[in-house]
């Protein structure tokens, strides 16, 4: 790390030589093993541990594989905890407490619909669809089975679907989680502007913080692709305001302030976030057009984290491995294959988009077709596409 | 009660496990980062939320034992005797994680291991351990846990004959289907049979002087490329493909050109320049091939081999068909120096491409 800092420096001040060596330095230690180290004081801070995360729980835990009323709250924190710091152990340990209970002969509706939840944050959409499936059998009207299941079929593009699902909430949840599901998916299917109106008109005084900032997201979004960049930057100051650990807010709002080229406001806005991978990515891009030198460094803890990935044989983060191959990597050819995997997977906004931009920088357009005919037969506006088929 | 948000941070729960098999053991390392071992054991004896390096040493003994109970190695039929040495911290670039040295003593020496790989799969099922395994010079990855349960690990021995034969027809292959190398040589040879004078080209009248000539310039090209080939391939240099490719053609121009308008006339010279850039190109192929670990002297000789016999049949099939028509206006004033402008422009094309990709 300390290499890649000291070889700019050494090229302004005209020393040659140091630049060399830095750089064969760089190279090499690229390529060694890891390299353990005996810390020299016992004091030493190795890491810090989240609450949840502690071995002492672990009579709960096991308490959990006996008693339901222990294992669904336990799992209700996990998957929250998840939600909130983008933690995915949490997702595995929240696993680990549903187990017992989302066996072949479960009978608790609660246990399968969580467990679909966290299937859903895996991104193994087929999975929380049956197991949603399941605990629908058992509790046809649960709301937040109907809702998770709107949000994966919204993912998955399947929009008429969606559709269905988000009517069978009306009436089980408050207004504004209603119109929010209905809106959305109108929005994505040719009425985005008479969508967007709908939700700017929502009353918020009496909405939580939560469901403020799912509609500030949503209508931030919602600006971009109608290409009204200063009305979706609101959006996304005001939903960082009540809810500021939303990472998701957080990436849309830097993504915004990369494609205008503020790379600084986006360092700004993603600082000390660089444990978020999505965030991280953010940096990245950031670095790349500031010429930073802490690019080195975000560049191989990405490339480490999609490396282990393709060693696990997941394709967790094959969008954000898309976005980094594309517009931090230069790497056209692997970015298209990258998009294309994640287009198997899920077709949201973000996915058609870095899909038609990487088809396009490798030179064949016709790569990403299929997600041009999906956005033409679903009528999906975004202003986005319109700039990269200009440059077509 | 909300809609879950679709993006996901944080890398997934990793734990590393290294193993090298030697003829007497197998000895290597499992680190798992500090959270999962405090998962694992309990580190953080004051519960302050931080795990210390004294916190750490301290349960130098608890990690033995669960990793003991839940990483069974065994060669055949019977389980290898795991032994530790002290724990020590490894940096990756997610964070800190615990690094124990360990051999696994197994009663023979392992033709194939066996390891079932169960560290928290009771708290946190998407734990994984990512192997390597380095046996007999070849390496292996897998990933272990979840429901993959016991996995089995053989190595073989490449046998040295067969990797010979295979590289040697590679090599072979390679320099036949290598038109840009074969058009480069064949535009130093041409004029080998014929001599510069008073500004033309005249048929060399005996064989010694044009022999020579052959001599020196296939010798010259085949020592440079025989170099660059051998330093790219074990990685010792590395030039990127796009510079190498465009220099080839560029090569060729020049080699033809020169023909056209001769300005050097020791040929060799040239052979030995843009010959080292050529064996960068002959490197590039046996990069996508790879070379065997374990055998990775004798598929570099052996390609190295096989382009020379294969360079060697051409250059004998075609310069004593030369030699027999120097005299020929067809080839004094028509092969020579059409054809070689001729190669020039080919080469020119072959230039933009590779330069402008």
């Amino acid at each position: 790390m300390q290499a890649s800092a000291a070889l700019p420096r050494a090229l302004t001040r005209g020393r040659i030589l140091p630049a060399v060596v830095g750089v064969w330095w760089v190279a090499t230690t690229g390529l060694t093993h890891a390299s353990p180290y005996t810390p020299s004081a016992d004091a030493q801070i190795l890491a810090q541990i989240p609450a949840g995360a502690r071995h002492a729980q672990l009579p709960a835990r096991r308490l959990a594989r006996d008693r339901i009323d222990v294992a669904l709250p336990l799992a209700r924190i996990y998957i929250n905890e998840s939600r909130t710091t983008g933690d995915l152990r949490m997702l595995g340990y929240a696993d680990a407490v549903l187990a017992p209970w989302v066996g072949p002969n479960s009978d608790s509706a609660d246990a399968l619909i969580l467990h679909a939840a966290v299937l859903q944050s895996r991104h193994d959409f087929s999975a929380a669809l049956r197991e949603l499936d399941r605990g629908l059998r058992l509790r046809p009207d649960d709301p937040q089975a109907w809702l998770i299941r709107a949000t994966v079929l919204r993912v998955l593009g399947r929009y008429e679907e969606a559709s269905l699902a988000c009517r069978k909430l009306s009436g089980r949840v408050s207004v504004a989680v209603d119109t929010l599901c209905e809106q959305g998916l109108r929005g994505l299917t040719g009425e985005l502007t008479s969508a967007y109106a709908a939700l700017t008109d929502l009353p918020t005084h009496t909405m939580p913080a939560a469901e403020r900032a799912w509609r500030d997201s949503e209508l931030g979004e919602m600006a971009v692709r109608m290409g009204r960049d200063e009305a979706a930057e609101r959006w996304f100051k005001d939903g960082l305001a009540s809810a500021p650990e939303d990472f998701y807010i957080r990436a849309a709002y830097a993504d915004l302030l990369l494609r205008q080229r503020r790379a600084n406001d986006a360092l700004v806005l993603l600082m000390g976030k660089e444990n978020l991978e999505p965030l991280l990515l953010r940096i990245a891009i950031a670095q790349k057009q500031l010429h930073d030198p802490g690019l080195a460094a975000s560049r191989a803890r990405l490339n480490a984290v999609f490396a282990a990935e393709h060693q696990r044989g997941e394709g967790l983060h094959r969008r954000e491995e898309a976005r980094f191959l594309l517009d931090v990597e230069g790497e056209a050819r692997a970015a298209l294959i990258a998009a294309t995997d994640n287009w198997q997977v899920q077709h949201e906004t973000d996915d058609v988009l870095v899909f038609v931009q990487a088809a396009n920088a490798t030179g064949s357009p016709q790569a990403a077709a299929a997600a041009l005919v999906f956005v033409r037969e679903n009528g999906l506006e975004d202003a986005r596409l319109r700039n990269q088929g200009e440059r077509l | 009660m909300l809609a879950a948000t679709n993006v996901c941070a944080h890398s997934a729960s990793n734990g590393f496990v290294t193993l090298t098999v030697s003829d007497a053991s197998v000895d290597g390392s499992l680190e798992l980062a500090i959270r999962d071992g405090e998962l694992a054991v309990g580190l953080d004896a004051d519960t302050d939320g931080r795990v210390t390096w004294g916190e750490l040493r301290a349960q130098q003994r608890a990690i033995e034992n669960y990793v003991r109970d839940r990483l069974i190695i065994g060669a055949g039929h019977a389980p290898c005797h795991l032994s530790f040495a002290p724990l020590q911290v490894n940096e990756r670039v997610d964070g800190s994680y615990l690094w124990l040295p360990l051999t696994a003593a197994c009663s023979a020496t392992p033709r194939q291991l066996n390891i079932d790989y169960r560290l928290l799969d009771d708290v946190d099922p998407s734990h994984r351990g990512l192997l390597v395994l380095t046996a007999v010079g070849a390496t292996q990855t897998a990933v272990l846990g979840g429901a993959a349960g016991t996995q089995s690990f053989s190595f073989i021995r490449p046998d040295p004959w067969r990797t010979l034969r295979q590289f040697l027809r590679t090599g072979v292959w390679h320099i036949w289907s290598g038109i840009d190398h074969l058009l480069f040589l064949f535009s130093l040879l041409l004029p080998a049979v014929l001599l510069r004078r008073e500004g033309r080209w005249e048929a060399v009248p005996l064989a010694r002087p044009a022999l020579l000539n052959v001599v020196k310039v296939v010798t010259a090209f085949t020592l440079a490329h025989s170099i660059t080939l051998t330093l790219a391939a074990l990685d010792v240099v590395r030039l990127p493909s796009r510079l190498t490719e465009s220099v080839i053609a560029a090569s060729i121009i020049v080699a033809a050109l020169n023909n056209v308008f001769p300005r050097i006339t020791d040929r060799w010279r040239i052979a030995f320049a843009f010959g080292l850039l050529h064996g960068f190109g002959f490197a590039s192929v046996l990069a996508e091939m790879g070379l065997p670990p374990g055998a990775r002297s004798v598929a570099l000789v052996a390609f190295n081999l096989g382009v020379e016999f294969g360079q060697l049949a051409v250059v004998v099939a075609i310069m004593p068909l030369a030699f027999a028509v120097r005299r020929t206006t067809f080839y004094c004033r028509g092969v020579m120096p059409w054809g070689s402008t001729l190669i020039a422009c080919l080469a020119l094309v072959w230039l933009f491409q590779r330069a402008l990709g």
